[in-house]
C-alpha cells in the first residue's frame, strides 16, 4: 500500500507543479489578450503610428538577422568543427551578451558606438549615426539576439557528421564547396530555426533599444511609451498585438521542428 | 602506390604511431586489427582528412603529406557509407564526376542502377554500401581506401560485389587498402596484410605468411591461431645461423621443436590446428619432431571438420581434423591419442 500511496503523492505533486507553472506562464498573456486583443486588432487597422512601428520593428529585426546569418554562420561552423584557437573562450564571449541585463547592454553599446566614442565618431562622420537611428535599433537587436543564432547554428552544424564533408573532399570538393554542397543543406532546417529564434528575440527587445534609440519607436518602445504617457488602457491594444504577432515565429518554429531531418 | 614513412596521427585521444608500410601499385592491401587499433585513422591519414603529425605520406611516389584530400585523387568508402541524405542515389553516385557515362557504367557493374529511383533513406545497410562504393569509384580513382565496405552485405551480394571489385581493381590497376575483420576476405583478396595494434604496426606480410608465421604471440592471438604458447626459445650458439634450423621451445607446460628466425629467449610457439596429426597409437619411426601423447577433452564439430582439444601434460593442444578421421579413429572425450607435429609447423616468434 505504501508504495502506491507515495506514487500517488508524487504524481499529484508533479501534476500540481506543472499546472502552477503553466498558470504562471499563461495567465498574464491570457489576461492581456482578453483585455486588449480585440481592441488591438481593430487599432492595427486604424493606428498609423502602430503600423509604422511594427513595420520598423520587423524590417530592422530582419536586417539584423540577415547580417547575423551572414557573419555568424561561418563563426558557428568554426566553433562546431573546433577549428578556432581558444574556441571555448570565443564561445563564452559570443554568449556573454545573453547574460548581461539588457539596459546594461544598451549602456555598453552607447559607450562603444555613441558620438563621443572613436567608432561612433567615425561612423557619424561617414553619415551613419547610431544613436537615435534605425541603425542603433539594429545594432541593439544584433547585440542581444545574435548569440542565440550562433549557439543554435553551432549545435545544428555539429549534428552533421564531419565525415560527410570528408567524403565530399575526397570526391574533389574544396572545403568551402563541401560545406556549401553538404553541410549547409543538412544543417539547413536548424539554421533556419536558429534565425527564426533570433528574429523573434530581436523583435521583442526593449532594454537595449530604449537606451540607444527611443525614437523612431519600435513596437516594444511604443507600448512602453503609451503606458507611461497615457496609461494602461492606451498601452493594452499595442501590447496585445505584440503578443499575437509573437505567435507567428512560434508556429514557424514548431513547423520546422516537426519536419526536422531524421538522422541517416 | 601507397607509402607511409614513420607516419603518426592523432584522432581525439587516439594516436597512430610511427607507421611505415608500402603497398605497391596495383596491389590489394588488407588492414587487420582489433577495434580501436587505428585502422580507420590510418585510412583517413592517407586520404588527408586526418593530418599526419609526423612522417610522410606518399601516393604514386609523390609526397602528398601537405596536400588536401581533394588533390590526392583517391576514393574512400566507410562502413556506414555516409551517403548524402539530401541527394538522390543517382546524385550520390555522380557527386564526384560530371561524366554521366562513368556513373552509368559503375552503377550497372555494382548493381546500384537498380537503386537509382529510391530515396537514400529507404536503402538498407548493404544497399548503402553498394551506392557508396559506386560513388567512390565513379571518378575512377587509382587509389581506393575501403573501411569494412562489405560488412552490411548479405553473403550472396558480398561475394558478387567482392568479385566485381577485384575485377575492377585489376582492370584499372588500382591500389587498394582495405580494412576488414574478415580473415577469409583477407586471404581471398589481399596481396599484403598489415596488422595494427593500439596505433602501432605489428606485422606486414602476404596473408599466407601472416597466418602461418605471425611475427609475435599478439599477432597469432589476434589472428585466432589455434595454439599459441608463451615460453622460452633455447638460444642457439652465436656462431650458428638460426634460419632454417630447428629450435627448442619450452613453456606453458609443453616442450616443442620448432622453426623460426628467433634469437632465443622469451617467445611464442604458434601451431595451426590443421598441422596437428592425430593417431590412435604412437607412430613408428617418423619425421615429425614433436610426438605428444594426450587425452581428448573435447570434440566440437564445425561443418565438415572437427576441433579436437587434447590435454598434453598440463596444457591444451587443438587439432583440426575431418569428420571421417573422427569416425575412423573413434575420437571422443576421454580417449587417448598421439599428436604428431612437424618442426616446420611449429612457428617460433
Amino acid at each position: 500500500m505504501r508504495p502506491r500511496l507515495s506514487h500517488r503523492v508524487a504524481t499529484a505533486g508533479v501534476a500540481g507543479g506543472a499546472t502552477l507553472l503553466l498558470a504562471l506562464l499563461v495567465l498574464p498573456v491570457g489576461a492581456l489578450l482578453l483585455r486588449g486583443g480585440v481592441d488591438g486588432l481593430l487599432q492595427l487597422v486604424a493606428d498609423v503610428e502602430l503600423q509604422q512601428s511594427l513595420a520598423l520593428t520587423a524590417l530592422v529585426a530582419t536586417m539584423a538577422t540577415l547580417v547575423t546569418v551572414l557573419l555568424g554562420t561561418p563563426l558557428a561552423y568554426l566553433l562546431a568543427r573546433e577549428r578556432l584557437p581558444m574556441g571555448a573562450l570565443v564561445s563564452a564571449l559570443v554568449e556573454l551578451p545573453l547574460l548581461i541585463p539588457h539596459p546594461v547592454a544598451g549602456i555598453a553599446l552607447l559607450l562603444a558606438f555613441g558620438r563621443a566614442s572613436p567608432a561612433g565618431g567615425a561612423l557619424a562622420a561617414a553619415g551613419l549615426a547610431i544613436v537615435g537611428s534605425p541603425l542603433g535599433i539594429g545594432l541593439a537587436m544584433l547585440f542581444v539576439a545574435a548569440p542565440l543564432y550562433v549557439s543554435a547554428a553551432r549545435e545544428s552544424i555539429a549534428r552533421v557528421d564531419r565525415r560527410y564533408e570528408d567524403v565530399a573532399r575526397t570526391l574533389g570538393d574544396s572545403p568551402w564547396r563541401a560545406v556549401r554542397r553538404v553541410t549547409l543543406p543538412l544543417a539547413g532546417r536548424g539554421l533556419l530555426a536558429a534565425a527564426v529564434v533570433m528574429w523573434a528575440r530581436a523583435v521583442s527587445e526593449f532594454g537595449a533599444i530604449v537606451i540607444l534609440t527611443y525614437n523612431p519607436k519600435v513596437a516594444s518602445v511604443l507600448s512602453y511609451d503609451r503606458f507611461t504617457a497615457f496609461g494602461l488602457d492606451a498601452a493594452l491594444p499595442v501590447a496585445a498585438v505584440l503578443v499575437l504577432l509573437a505567435l507567428v515565429p512560434l508556429l514557424l518554429l514548431r513547423a520546422l521542428r516537426g519536419n526536422r531531418l531524421r538522422p541517416q | 602506390m601507397i607509402a607511409l614513412e614513420h607516419v603518426g596521427a592523432r584522432a581525439g585521444e587516439f594516436h597512430l604511431r610511427d607507421v611505415s608500410v608500402t603497398v605497391p601499385a596495383g596491389a590489394w592491401g588488407i588492414v587487420l586489427g582489433a577495434a580501436g587499433s587505428g585502422k580507420t585513422t590510418l585510412l583517413e591519414t592517407i586520404a588527408g582528412v586526418q593530418h599526419a603529425t609526423t612522417g610522410r605520406v606518399l601516393l604514386r611516389g609523390a609526397d602528398v603529406t601537405a596536400l588536401p584530400p581533394e588533390h590526392r585523387r583517391l576514393g574512400i568508402v566507410y562502413q556506414h557509407g555516409y551517403l548524402f541524405p539530401h541527394l538522390t542515389v543517382a546524385e550520390n553516385v555522380g557527386y564526384g564526376t560530371s561524366n554521366a557515362d562513368r556513373v552509368r557504367e559503375i552503377s550497372a557493374r555494382l548493381g546500384a542502377d537498380q537503386l537509382v529511383g529510391r530515396p537514400v533513406a529507404s536503402l538498407s545497410g548493404g544497399e548503402r554500401q553498394i551506392v557508396a562504393l559506386a560513388r567512390a569509384l565513379a571518378p575512377q580513382p587509382d587509389i581506393l581506401l575501403l573501411d569494412e565496405p562489405f560488412a552490411a552485405l548479405d553473403p550472396r551480394r558480398r561475394v558478387r560485389i567482392r568479385t566485381e571489385l577485384r575485377r575492377l581493381q585489376r582492370e584499372r590497376g588500382m591500389t587498394v587498402l582495405h580494412v576488414t575483420h574478415d580473415f577469409a576476405e583477407a586471404g581471398t583478396l589481399g596481396d599484403l596484410a598489415i596488422v595494427l595494434e593500439e596505433g602501432r604496426l605489428l606485422q606486414v606480410a602476404p596473408p599466407a605468411t601472416l597466418f602461418h608465421k605471425p611475427v609475435s604471440g599478439a599477432v597469432a592471438d589476434f589472428l585466432g591461431a589455434d595454439n599459441v604458447y608463451a615460453g622460452r626459445v633455447e638460444s642457439p650458439p652465436a656462431s650458428v645461423e638460426t634460419e632454417g634450423r630447428p629450435l627448442h621451445f619450452h613453456g606453458d607446460g609443453i616442450e616443442l621443436v620448432g622453426m623460426g628466425e628467433h634469437p632465443g629467449g622469451a617467445g611464442h610457439a604458434v601451431i595451426r590446428g590443421e598441422d596437428v596429426v592425430l593417431s590412435s597409437q604412437r607412430p613408428g619411426p617418423t619425421s615429425a619432431r614433436n610426438v605428444l601423447e594426450g587425452t581428448i577433452r573435447e570434440v566440437v564439430v564445425h561443418g565438415a571438420q572437427a576441433r579436437v582439444t587434447v590435454q598434453v601434460g598440463s596444457t591444451m593442444l587443438v587439432a583440426v581434423v575431418t569428420l571421417a578421421a573422427v569416425d575412423e579413429l573413434g575420437l571422443a572425450d576421454g580417449g587417448v591419442v598421439v599428436a604428431s607435429i612437424k618442426a616446420a609447423a611449429v612457428h617460433l616468434c
